[in-house]
């Protein structure tokens, strides 16, 4: 550790390949110097991938990983390498297609993409360098969405543009791989393969399909040993399930299958990495490993709304060093690189995969964003001043604040159980809100991505006294059943003084957990529709459905003591 | 004919009346025959008309201006 420190504390001109690829040594490597091993290996991949001009030019690579940041919505790498942005032919236009599509929608990703590039007239060398600077591009976007370094000197942020229209299809389609062509076989002692044979005794296929650049292969097996090898800081099993998770996040079947094996020859059991891979909060491993693929995983999906995203504090209450921070956004960086890689090249898995990943898998991760059209949602009636806000106008966001604080403040109320704590929730959602308008792209209602910065924002602050949380056993959920069987009044509400009512309402609400709670609010207070309940929760819509008709049915129970018919006070009859 | 268990797990779409033909048809075959899931389905309907109606989490009106202005004073005073 000290010899870390005292390379941390010299001045950052020791990365000339970062001098030369940037003019200056960026703060997004700046960020990682209690890592100089990391930074080493980044300006290597850099220099092969970007630098060094093959087939590709390097105005040409900047273009594609400015094109790789803009579907990400990243700010930071659009500025990095958007200075050398051009207007671009029809030929070129199909190449940054390419890049958005594999690095946005991967499991969509195919062969007919791979050859509607090639009818266009770029060779498989050209594809080739396409596919790595496409991975490079989700490697530094990894980095700086956990990082969020200032803005270097002399950059500026990207002005909005006309986003990407892909060719997509929202169908999962399987082709068999490799997609391109090899080049010639190298010779047996070539030192990456070497490596490959002493660290995981055989070498992976996705490094096969890569032969026509053996200058890249070199910084990728690079990468590889002085990310995810060395132990000074995290231990080797630990970064082998954050690429596990990674990967099972990416619904990357090659690298899942991989790393089962790779956790298999450190002692891992394969049922543990299945359920690593399945839901790692069942997993036999500790607290502080569980946050640590917690967070990781959200790396996956860099989209996040404002307040769900990495967390960086959460991690150092879990006793996790600025050092292993660092290591663990680094390795879910090249997770995010090397299946990208494997979605562009089509490798073939070395084993039999024990975990195949297929259409019914798309959306299983809370958050997950579904790829949908590029044209802006059709029907929003906040549409227009959004447009004047994300324009600069400011005082037209007094306009959204007033049309939706009573349904942000009334979901954050019943989330966090009082209009106290509700109202200083309701501003912090607002001010996230502006501060990320830039990043709303405008692919559901605005209102829907408000009330899913509520939630992030409500669930947070659950979290953060959760001895408050009033009664998560309050049923027990496996085995829900109705007990209140007798019949209601036709008239119920006459039962009950309308301000005891909406006292009754608001208990039995708090009272239920948290999951069913939140469902019932967007539905049934804030009255939201199932689609806008589902998109808000990155629920698929059977999901939400599951749960409001479970809080609804909960909610009945608490309810109906004061409901039922008052000469009614036995059971009518019994469930079959 | 259904059981209760399977009426109770399917029956979210109909409380909607968004459920298909054949869905509804199986569900109300199953109420004909079945007085304790009439009785749940009832007092599931009242259930959702009274939480719909309350006020529990209405927020009042001067509590919105006031929020607004909080908010837009400290938007403001972040970006003069």
């Amino acid at each position: 550790m000290s010899e870390s420190l005292a390379i941390r504390n010299e001045p950052f001109g020791q990365y000339p390949g970062l001098v030369a690829a940037h003019g200056l040594v960026p703060n997004l490597f700046r960020a990682q110097s209690e890592l100089p091993r990391v930074i080493e290996a980044e300006e290597r991949l850099i220099d092969a991938v970007v630098v060094r001009e093959n087939v590709l030019s390097r105005p040409q690579k900047e273009s594609l990983l400015c094109t790789v940041a803009g579907v990400w919505g990243n700010d930071y790498c659009q500025a990095l390498y958007g200075r050398s942005l051009r207007a671009v032919s029809e030929k070129e236009t199909a190449l940054l297609k390419f890049a958005g599509k594999l690095a946005r929608q991967a499991p969509w990703f195919s062969r007919k993409d791979v050859q509607v590039l090639r009818d266009t007239g770029f060779d498989d060398a050209a594809i080739l360098e396409s596919v790595i600077t496409t991975a490079l591009g989700r490697f530094l976007c990894t980095l700086a969405y956990a990082l969020h370094p200032d803005l270097d000197p002399g950059l500026a942020l990207p002005v909005s543009s006309e986003p990407l229209r892909f060719s997509e299809s929202s169908d999962w389609v399987e082709t068999p791989g490799p997609y391109l062509q090899q080049g010639p076989r190298p010779a047996e002692d070539f030192p990456p393969y070497a490596s490959f044979r002493e660290q995981y005794g055989f070498i992976p296929n996705l490094f096969r399909v890569q032969t026509l650049r053996p200058d890249v292969l070199e910084a990728e097996v690079q990468a590889l040993e002085k990310i995810l090898l060395p132990e000074d800081y995290l231990s080797r099993t630990q970064k082998e399930s954050i690429l596990l998770v990674t990967s099972a996040a990416n619904l990357n079947t090659y690298w899942v299958s991989v790393q089962g094996q790779m956790l298999s020859v450190l002692g891992v059991p394969p049922e543990e990495s299945d359920q690593l891979v399945e839901d790692h909060h069942r997993a036999a491993i500790k607290a502080a490993d569980i946050a640590l693929l917690d967070e990781v995983r959200k790396l996956a999906y860099p989209l996040a709304p404002p307040g769900s995203g990495f967390e960086w504090d959460t991690l150092r209450a879990y006793g996790f060093s600025a050092a292993q921070i660092v290591e663990a956004v680094a390795m879910s960086a090249l997770a995010n690189f090397l299946n990208t890689l494997q979605a562009g090249l089509g490798a073939v898995p070395d084993f039999p995969p024990r975990r195949v990943f297929g259409q019914k898998d798309l959306y299983r991760f809370p958050g997950q964003v579904r790829p949908t059209s590029d044209a802006a949602f059709p029907d929003d009636p906040d549409a227009d001043v959004v447009a004047r806000v994300q324009n600069g106008e400011v005082d037209a966001f007094e306009d959204l604040v007033r049309r939706h604080t009573r349904r942000v403040m009334a979901t954050l109320a019943g989330i966090v159980g009082n209009m106290d704590d509700a109202r200083d929730a309701t501003q912090d959602v607002f001010l996230k809100a502006f501060e990320h308008i830039d990043r709303f792209q405008r692919r559901s209602k605005f209102s829907t991505w408000l009330i899913s910065i509520a939630i992030n924002t409500g669930t947070e602050f659950l979290r953060q006294c959760k001895p408050c949380d009033p009664l998560e056993n309050f049923e027990d959920e496996q085995g829900f059943r109705p007990r209140q069987l007798q019949s209601w009044a036709d008239n119920p509400e006459q039962q009950v003084a309308a301000a005891q009512r909406s006292s009754l309402v608001r208990e039995a609400v708090l009272r239920l957990p948290e999951k069913y709670r939140v469902a019932v609010l967007l539905r049934d207070i804030s009255q939201l529709s199932t689609e806008e309940a589902a998109a808000a929760l990155g629920l698929k819509v059977p999901a939400l459905k599951a749960r409001v008709l479970r809080g609804r049915l909960m909610l009945r129970e608490s309810l109906a003591p004061h409901f039922i018919r008052i000469e009614n006070r036995s059971p009518d009859a019994q469930l079959r | 004919m259904l059981s209760c268990a399977d009426f109770l797990a399917e029956f979210g779409d109909y409380l909607e009346n968004v459920a298909n033909p054949d869905l509804r048809a199986r569900l109300e075959e199953h109420l004909r025959e079945c007085k304790t899931c009439r009785v749940i389905v009832d007092s599931t309907k009242k259930t959702i008309r009274i939480v719909t109606d309350s006020d529990s989490f209405t927020v009042p009106a001067e509590n919105v201006e006031s929020i607004v202005k909080d908010v837009m004073a400290r938007i403001r005073k972040k970006k003069p």
